[in-house]
């Protein structure tokens, strides 16, 4: 009886987690905690690797166009490529792509939280 | 917010009993039975992580505004930066990352000598890069760059010294796990363990990413 009423509770209790984060609560087995869709494969990882490696390269080239470039260009390429690494990094070697929303929720609003203070810090200190 | 409480395990598996449905291949999560979706645990590293975004964009702002405006003269970035030197050291973090998503797929799959084996080679990169870090702050202070010199030696020390210090706590902390699991204290059912210390340490490489470009590879003032 008493185990019954606990089962019926848990399931109330998944109902409401699933209403709050979005519907993404029911990992299959084999998965880790937060965990919604399987993390890439090793071979996927490699890719990422590859590519984290290849943007590597294109950027440090890019900081050798120094002088011929206009350093404002010089400057958004690097944002961009830094960007692209950066996400790259957080979205699959961090599985964000495939966990819990919360916690890209939570950390975005960290990084956005860091990028917009610390922007209207410099800007009012005229570093730009 | 009302599934967060003040247990290891949050929220259970729907539609089953304990134990069922989410149990890591026959083991126990965390002593609370199988189909943790949400653990504190990790809940709080990406708390932590998205804290220490605050921490270390701090320090690049401090770079950021102080950059080109040294009045005590002493080296610049430009006469010090050894930029094929430093993307050396940053492919060797990059490498290290990707062993760190190897050893953790290797640990959920149960394949634990693999793991230990990505785990070392996740700390060697690791210490390999501080390492590099060493020998960069060493030449530079041969070439007469301190910590009081001028506005880039402090900017620089304390951001690059920072993150060189969280680099040696992950290698720590990577090399206790290693430890642990040669004494069959951590297996298959702790791979949670693993990738909390791998979220910790992309977070690392990541912070690295952006040092590296905003620091190193942007055109410097004073050409």
């Amino acid at each position: 009886m008493a185990e019954g009423s606990a089962h019926v509770l848990e399931q109330e209790v998944a109902a409401v987690a699933r209403a709050e984060l979005g519907g993404a609560l029911a990992p299959a087995p084999g998965l880790l905690p937060g965990e919604v869709t399987e993390h890439p494969s090793p071979f996927k990882y490699v890719i990422i690797f590859l590519i984290l490696v290849v943007v590597t390269a294109i950027e440090i080239g890019t900081s050798y166009l120094e002088g011929s470039v206009a350093a404002g260009v010089i400057v958004a390429l690097l944002l961009f490529f830094g960007l692209v690494k950066f996400v790259l990094v957080v979205s699959y070697f961090m599985h964000l792509k495939t966990d819990q929303p919360i916690f890209r929720r939570f950390f975005t609003m960290g990084a956005i939280a860091a990028v917009v203070l610390y922007l209207i810090a410099l800007t009012t200190l005229h570093v730009f | 917010m009302a599934i967060i409480e003040a247990s290891d395990t949050e929220v259970s598996t729907a539609g089953g009993p304990p134990a069922a449905g989410n149990d890591h291949g026959g083991h126990d999560h965390g002593g609370h039975g199988g189909g943790a979706l949400l653990t504190n645990t990790k809940l709080a590293m990406w708390l932590f992580l998205a804290s220490d975004c605050l921490f270390f964009g701090a320090f690049i702002s401090a770079y950021l505004l102080y950059r080109g405006r040294s009045q005590k003269g002493g080296p610049t970035p430009r006469e010090l930066f050894n930029i094929p030197f430093t993307s050396a050291t940053s492919f060797i973090l990059l490498m290290s990352s990707l062993a760190m998503v190897l050893a953790l797929a290797a640990v959920q799959r149960g394949d634990l000598r693999r793991f230990r084996l990505w785990l070392v080679a996740t700390a060697i990169f690791g210490a390999t890069f501080v390492g590099g870090q060493i020998y960069e702050f060493t030449h530079f202070y041969r070439e007469g760059l301190r910590l009081g010199s001028n506005l880039f030696g402090s900017t620089f020390f304390v951001l690059t010294g920072f993150h060189g210090a969280h680099v040696c706590v992950g290698i720590i902390w990577l090399l206790s796990l290693w430890g642990m699991s040669m004494q069959g204290r951590l297996g298959q059912a702790d791979s949670e363990k693993v990738e909390i210390a791998g979220l910790y340490w992309h977070f690392v490489d990541i912070v690295w990413i952006v040092i590296f470009t905003v620091i190193y590879l942007m055109p410097q003032p004073g050409k």
